[in-house]
C-alpha cells in the first residue's frame, strides 16, 4: 500500500487521485462555460458560493471519448482550487505500488488492482500545467 | 523574537508612523503660515510619543532622533513661535525616522547634530508666529483641550474579506428563500412577506457595515502628497500651492492600495510639465505660484478623483490633432507619448499616462484628460466605490448569463437596422455610427444566431464606443464579484464571476476589453430593414432607474416606436415643452424632484396636452395608488410585478393606435 486514493473513472479507464489533495466530490450540475479558456476547461461551477473552474480529467490525459461526466472531484494545490470532471467515483481505498510506467506527464505510473490497471494521477504536475500554462 | 513581540513592534511602528504623518503635516503648515493655534503643542506631543514608544521597544536610534526633535520643539513651546528655518531640518529628521522605522541604517549623530544646529527660536531671524494668541492661550492645557480620540481597533484585512464573503453568501441564501417562499408570499401570506422583508433589511444593513469596514478615506493616502509636491516644486524652482479637497471621500481599500501611485504620477506631471516657472507665470499674467488641486467626490456608485492645474496646458496644435484623431485622452495615453521638451529626471507629461489608464481600467474605472492651452489641464480618474460589490447589467447570450458594470453601459438600444462602416456592421445612434458586435463572437463563445432586432448595450469610454448585441437584457443587480482563480485569471476579458440568485454563475465582462476589440467583420446581427417611419409614435419613458428606462426603451423600439427618456417628472415636462410631439407618456410613480402623480397632474392641467395618453408603470400595487392614478386621469396602470411585455405593448397600441 502506498497511501489512500480516490479512484475515479474517466472514459472507461480508472485513475487514482491522492486523497490528501481531494477536498470533496460533488455532482457536476450546471457549468458556465468560459469562452477563451483552454478546451480542457469545461467551465466554472458554483460550489456553495465559491466559483471554481472545472477541468476535464479525461481531456487532460488525452482521452476525451465523449463519455458522460457526472461527478466533480474538488482538488486543491498550488494555491488553486479546481474541480476535475469524471464519469464516476469508484471507491476510496489503498493502492499497491505502481507496477507500470507513466504514459502521460500527469501520471506517476499505474498500479494493478483486481486485474485492472489504475493510472496514478500526479496532482502537482496536473495543477502546475493548469496554473502556469492555462492556455497551453 | 516571539510572535507577541513581533506584534508589539508592528503596533509601535504603525503608531510612530501616524505620529510622523501628523508632524509632517504640521511642519508644512508652519512653513506656509497656515498652522493651527495648537500645532506646536501637538507636534511636541507627537515627538514625545515617538520617543517614548521607541525606547519602550528598544529602538535606540529612533528614540535619540525623536528626543532631539522634542528638544527643539520644547524651546518653540516656550516662545510660542516656530521659526520657519527650523522646518527643513525637522523635515529631514522625520525622513530619517521613517527610514529607521523601515529598518534602514540611519546616521543618527548627523541627524541630531543638524537638528541641534538648527536656528534657535526667538533669535534674530524673524520667526513665523503659529498664532501667538492661540498658542499662548493653549499653553499647558494642550493635552486636555485636544479632541477626544475615537477608539479604534486594527483588524487584519483578510478577516474583513472573509466577513464580506459570508455576508454575500447570506444574501444569496436569502434570495433562494425568497424563491422558495415566493408562492406563499403571492398567496397573501403576510407573515412570510414580513419575515422576508425583515431579512432583506437586516442583510442590507449588515452588508453596508461590512463594506464600511473595507473602505478608508482618501486622506489615508494623501498624507505624503503635500511634502512630495513641496520637494518637487523646490527642485524645479517652481512655486506650487497644493489644495486637497474631498479627502474624506471613502474608497475600497483594494482600490486605494494602488491608486496612490497613479495620483502621485498625475501630480508630478502637473508640477513638472503643467505649471510654469514663476517668472513665466508672471509674464502670462498669472500669480507666481501655480495652483494644483486634488479633488475627490462621490458620484453615484463611482468616485471621481481630479488632479487640476492652472499651468500651460497642451499646445493648440496638439489639441487640434487630438480632435482629428479622437480624443486628447487617447492621444496622451498612447504608449510612449510625451510632450516633455526635454527628458529630465521626471516622466514626460504623457509618459506613464498609459499605465495610469491601464490601472484604472483594470479596476473598472476610466481616465479622462482635458486641457486648455495656457489655461491648465485636468486629469479625472473615475473609480468604482467598491470592488467587492458591483452593480451589473445582466444579459443573456446562448442561454448563459453575463454581467457588465452598469457604469460602463450608456444605454440599451434595439438593433432594428444596421449600416456598414468600412465593411463592418454598425448601428446609428443619434447620427453617430457605433461599431456593432455579437457578444458571443466578441468573447469567442459559440451561440445560436441572435434573434431579430436584438437588444444591444452601448458601452462607452474615452471617446470609444461599441454596441454589444445579446439575446436579451435581464436587468441590473448588485453582485459580489469573485475572482476566477489562478487557472482562469490569465484569460483576458473578464473582471470575475458572480453567483446569481438562482445559483447560476454569471461571468462579469471587462468593458475595456470589449471596447478594445477591433470591430469584427462578422455577420450582421440584424437584417437591414426599412428605417422606422417618420410617423412612428413617440413614447416618452419616465423613470429614475436606468435599467427600467432602457428595458422599456428596448421593448418599445423593438416594437417600432420611437422613444425618448426622462429621469423624473420635471425632466419629462421639459421634454414635453420642447418642440417634439410626444404621442404618449409611460411613467413611474416614485421619482426624485417630481413624482409620477405630479407629472400626471401637470399634464392634465396644461391646456394643449390635457388629453395626452399617460400610462403609469410602477411597483406600487396598492389599491390606493391605483385609485389615485385613475383619479388623476391616468389612461392605464401597469404594476411592475405583473410587467408583461405583451400586455404593455397591447395597452400602448390601444392608446396610440400603432
Amino acid at each position: 500500500m502506498i497511501g489512500v486514493y480516490v479512484r475515479v473513472r474517466a472514459d472507461g479507464e480508472d485513475y487514482a487521485l491522492p486523497v490528501d489533495g481531494v477536498l470533496e466530490v460533488t455532482e457536476l450540475g450546471d457549468l458556465a462555460p468560459v469562452p477563451g479558456s483552454a478546451p480542457e476547461v469545461l467551465g466554472v461551477h458554483n460550489l456553495r458560493g465559491q466559483v471554481i473552474p472545472v477541468v476535464d480529467l479525461g481531456g487532460m490525459l488525452g482521452l476525451d471519448r465523449g463519455a458522460e461526466r457526472e461527478r466533480v472531484v474538488v482538488v486543491e494545490g498550488r494555491d488553486a482550487r479546481l474541480g476535475l470532471a469524471v464519469d464516476s467515483v469508484v471507491e476510496v481505498g489503498g493502492l499497491p505500488p505502481p507496477s507500470e510506467g507513466a504514459e502521460s506527464d500527469y501520471l506517476m505510473g499505474a498500479a494493478l488492482v483486481d486485474g485492472q490497471l489504475v493510472g496514478i494521477v500526479d496532482l502537482e504536475a496536473l495543477l502546475g500545467a493548469l496554473v502556469v500554462g492555462s492556455s497551453a | 523574537m516571539t510572535a507577541a513581540d513581533h506584534e508589539i513592534q508592528e503596533m509601535a511602528r504603525e503608531e510612530a508612523g501616524d505620529c510622523l504623518d501628523r508632524i509632517e503635516r504640521n511642519l508644512l503648515a508652519f512653513e506656509s503660515g497656515a498652522a493651527e493655534p495648537d500645532a506646536i503643542d501637538a507636534t511636541f506631543r507627537d515627538a514625545h510619543s515617538i520617543k517614548g514608544t521607541a525606547s519602550m521597544v528598544g529602538w535606540q536610534e529612533i528614540s535619540s532622533i525623536a528626543h532631539a526633535m522634542e528638544d527643539q520643539l520644547s524651546e518653540c513651546r516656550e516662545t510660542g513661535e516656530f521659526p520657519v528655518e527650523l522646518a527643513d531640518p525637522m523635515l529631514r529628521a522625520t525622513d530619517a525616522l521613517r527610514r529607521a522605522l523601515a529598518g534602514e541604517e540611519v546616521a543618527v549623530d548627523a541627524v541630531v547634530a543638524q537638528l541641534d544646529a538648527g536656528p534657535s527660536p526667538g533669535t534674530d531671524r524673524a520667526p513665523e508666529k503659529a498664532d501667538a494668541a492661540g498658542s499662548n492661550g493653549d499653553q499647558g492645557s494642550g493635552a486636555a483641550a485636544s479632541p477626544p480620540t475615537q477608539r479604534s481597533i486594527r483588524v487584519a484585512a483578510q478577516k474583513v474579506d472573509k466577513m464580506l464573503d459570508a455576508v454575500g453568501e447570506t444574501a444569496l441564501h436569502h434570495r433562494r428563500l425568497e424563491h422558495m417562499l415566493g408562492e406563499r408570499r403571492s398567496a397573501g401570506d403576510d407573515v412570510a412577506e414580513e419575515e422576508l422583508d425583515l431579512g432583506e433589511r437586516l442583510i442590507s444593513d449588515l452588508q453596508d457595515s461590512v463594506l464600511g469596514l473595507r473602505t478608508l478615506p482618501l486622506s489615508s493616502i494623501t498624507t505624503p502628497f503635500p511634502r512630495a509636491i513641496r520637494d518637487l516644486a523646490a527642485g524645479e524652482g517652481k512655486e506650487v500651492e497644493l489644495t486637497i479637497s474631498g479627502a474624506e471621500t471613502q474608497l475600497d481599500r483594494a482600490i486605494l492600495d494602488g491608486i496612490a501611485e497613479q495620483i502621485t504620477h498625475l501630480l508630478r506631471n502637473a508640477v513638472a510639465h503643467g505649471i510654469e516657472l514663476p517668472d513665466d507665470r508672471e509674464r502670462a499674467g498669472k500669480p507666481r505660484a501655480g495652483r494644483l488641486e486634488l479633488r475627490a467626490e462621490q458620484r453615484g456608485s463611482m468616485v471621481a478623483i481630479e488632479v487640476a492645474d492652472d499651468g500651460r496646458g497642451v499646445s493648440p496644435e496638439l489639441l487640434a490633432r487630438a480632435e482629428r484623431e479622437g480624443s486628447l485622452t487617447d492621444l496622451l495615453a498612447a504608449p510612449g507619448f510625451s510632450t516633455a521638451e526635454q527628458v529630465g529626471e521626471l516622466a514626460g507629461r504623457g509618459v506613464g499616462l498609459d499605465s495610469v489608464r491601464d490601472h484604472v481600467e483594470k479596476l473598472g474605472g476610466s481616465l479622462e484628460v482635458r486641457s486648455e492651452p495656457s489655461r491648465g489641464s485636468q486629469a479625472i480618474l473615475l473609480l468604482p466605490l467598491t470592488l467587492a460589490l458591483l452593480e451589473v447589467l445582466l444579459c443573456e447570450r446562448g442561454g448563459q448569463p453575463f454581467g457588465l458594470p452598469v457604469a460602463a453601459v450608456k444605454e440599451v438600444v434595439a438593433v432594428t437596422e444596421t449600416t456598414s462602416l468600412g465593411g463592418r456592421p454598425s448601428v446609428e445612434l443619434r447620427g453617430e455610427a457605433v461599431p456593432l458586435g455579437d457578444l458571443a463572437e466578441m468573447i469567442g463563445a459559440s451561440a445560436p444566431e441572435l434573434p431579430d432586432s436584438p437588444p444591444a448595450m452601448i458601452l462607452e469610454a474615452a471617446a470609444r464606443s461599441v454596441a454589444v448585441a445579446c439575446d436579451r437584457v435581464l436587468g441590473d443587480q448588485e453582485v459580489v464579484v469573485k475572482g476566477l482563480g489562478p487557472v482562469l485569471a490569465p484569460i483576458p476579458g473578464y473582471l470575475g464571476a458572480a453567483i446569481l440568485g438562482d445559483g447560476r454563475v454569471a461571468l462579469i465582462l471587462d468593458p475595456s476589453y470589449l471596447l478594445k476589440l477591433p470591430s469584427r467583420t462578422g455577420r450582421a446581427v440584424a437584417r437591414p430593414t426599412e428605417a422606422p417611419e417618420e410617423a412612428a409614435p413617440l413614447v416618452l419613458v419616465v423613470d429614475d432607474q436606468f435599467t427600467v428606462r432602457e428595458l422599456q426603451r428596448s421593448i418599445l423600439e423593438t416594437a417600432g416606436y420611437r422613444v425618448d427618456t426622462a429621469r423624473d417628472g420635471a425632466e419629462a415636462l421639459e421634454r414635453l415643452s420642447g418642440n417634439v410631439t410626444v404621442d404618449m407618456v409611460l411613467t413611474d410613480i416614485q421619482m426624485p424632484q417630481m413624482d409620477g402623480f405630479e407629472l400626471l397632474k401637470a399634464i392634465r392641467q396644461s391646456p394643449d396636452r390635457s388629453s395626452l395618453p399617460v400610462v403609469i408603470v410602477t411597483s406600487q400595487g396598492g389599491d390606493d395608488d391605483r385609485r389615485r392614478g385613475i383619479e388623476e386621469g391616468a389612461d392605464a396602470y401597469i404594476v411592475k410585478e405583473e410587467f408583461d411585455q405583451q400586455a404593455l405593448l397591447e395597452t400602448i397600441g390601444r392608446l396610440v393606435g400603432h
